[in-house]
């Protein structure tokens, strides 16, 4: 009887002290950044998992481009064909265009816009915790990819890296609730911040003034503020005005560029350091 | 010198971690059941020696990093429910499957309920339906993962 009674008393002691434990944790894990190495550490010792789950997708991409027909093939190749001699005649006009800014830029004396460096990487199929918006991408610190780095697919700005592993990194979506946006709408030229609200299809942007000039249809990009995501990348197209006059402000509900559910490949901005 | 059988239990863990993060639907995602409780009330209540508080820890932390969630956050939900499960599987191990489901809902529901309370400290409050829905899924489960876990155990001899 005696020992039961201390069998207990340890066991109860026991999560007391693990309580704490986690509870500290918890705290430090959301304030501070202490924690990373911890995090990285163990995310490191569970990559193999990572990938022995993605296997099967990455199984069934390689299998469907092994069993592709000829034909389909040829259908592509000529597709991408017109595709490239369009792009190159766009990528001419570019040039052109590029080069006619920095000559301008000189003029006014102002420095001059360099490209960003990218990285090429792809989504690991992995669930993550259904309360927030996070994907795994398959390439980390080794590649050059670190901490608040911004992820674009083809389309527009996807989010941001939040943890770098060695070989994957974990990515914010811009449709998270935690995560904002700083952006501008191109017609007018009015800055603000756009919100994740859960939703992949949406964006929320509060607050705006109720005489700020604003239409359905308006395109949003990135401003560049807060120095995290580069200037002029599509962000999203606005969908629904919300007036509120009583408080005298305006809420836009906008719809992402990026296919934030469906897209596979992905690019990293490496921003350069100046 | 670690003995061998033993090994079945870390196994079943990292089925369970991968069962954790495999891919599925948007919709059917938020009805997944945690795993990791049901298979560590399993093997807390069949080997409570060997499986305990800080082995739900560790699973706990695990989990974290996997699900990218705060850094104890599963852990502590985890350690909760297996104090209450090591207080009660005595009387518990006794009972017939379907009085055990009961069992299990409420301790996956506490656990739930840890886990929904910091989100919502952290301002991501979650839907009622996300909160009901995965210990349903996971009481209903229960059963297999019973008949299986103890299978595997009288195969590899344990307790």
């Amino acid at each position: 009887m005696k020992q039961v009674l201390n069998q207990t008393r340890v066991a109860t002691m026991h999560t007391l002290i693990l309580v704490c434990v986690c509870i500290t944790l918890m705290i430090v894990d959301h304030r501070f950044n202490h924690l990373e190495a911890v995090r990285t550490n163990i995310s490191l010792i569970l990559s193999p998992l990572r990938y022995l789950v993605s296997l099967p997708a990455l199984t069934g991409n390689w299998a469907t481009e092994w069993f592709t027909s000829h034909n389909e093939l040829l259908d592509d190749n000529s597709y991408l064909r017109s595709e490239v001699r369009l792009l190159n005649a766009r990528l001419q006009k570019m040039e052109v265009l590029e080069e006619e800014n920095t000559r301008l830029r000189n003029l006014l004396g102002s420095s001059a816009k360099l490209a960003d460096q990218v990285v090429v990487a792809e989504l690991l199929s992995v669930d993550q915790n259904p309360y927030r918006q996070l994907i795994e991408i398959n390439r980390g610190t080794a590649d050059g990819v670190n901490i608040g780095h911004a992820v674009i697919d083809d389309f527009g700005i996807m989010g941001q890296v939040v943890h770098a592993n060695r070989h994957s990194a974990t990515t914010i979506l811009i449709s998270d609730p935690d995560h904002a946006t700083p952006i501008q709408f191109i017609r007018s030229g009015v800055r603000s911040v756009a919100f994740g609200n859960g939703n992949t299809d949406q964006l929320d942007i509060r607050y705006l003034p109720a005489t700020a000039d604003i239409r359905i249809g308006d395109e949003l990009v990135t401003s560049g503020l807060g120095g995290r995501f580069p200037a002029d990348y599509p962000v999203a197209t606005v969908s629904v005005i919300r007036e509120d006059l009583t408080r005298g402000f305006v809420s836009v509900v906008a719809i992402p560029k990026a296919r934030l559910d469906s897209s596979r490949e992905v690019l990293v901005i490496k921003p350069r350091i100046e | 010198m670690i003995n061998l059988r033993y090994l079945v239990i870390y196994l079943s863990l990292v089925v369970c971690l991968i069962l954790m993060i495999l891919p599925l639907p948007d919709w059917v995602q938020t009805y997944r059941p945690n795993w990791a409780a049901l298979i560590l009330i399993y093997w807390s209540m069949a080997l409570p020696k060997k499986v305990g508080l800080w082995f739900a820890f560790f699973t706990g932390l695990l989990v974290d990093t996997l699900h990218g969630t705060l850094l104890g956050q599963n852990a502590l939900a985890l350690v909760i429910i297996m104090f209450i499960n090591l207080n009660l599987y005595q009387r518990i191990r006794v009972l017939s499957l379907p009085q055990q489901m009961f069992y299990i809902y409420s301790l996956l529901f506490i656990n739930q309920g840890v886990i929904a309370w910091i989100e919502g400290i952290m301002g991501r409050p979650t839907s009622l339906i996300t909160f009901l829905g995965a210990p349903v899924i996971g009481m209903l489960i229960w059963p297999w993962v019973f008949v299986i876990l103890r299978d595997v155990r009288r195969k590899a001899m344990l307790g």
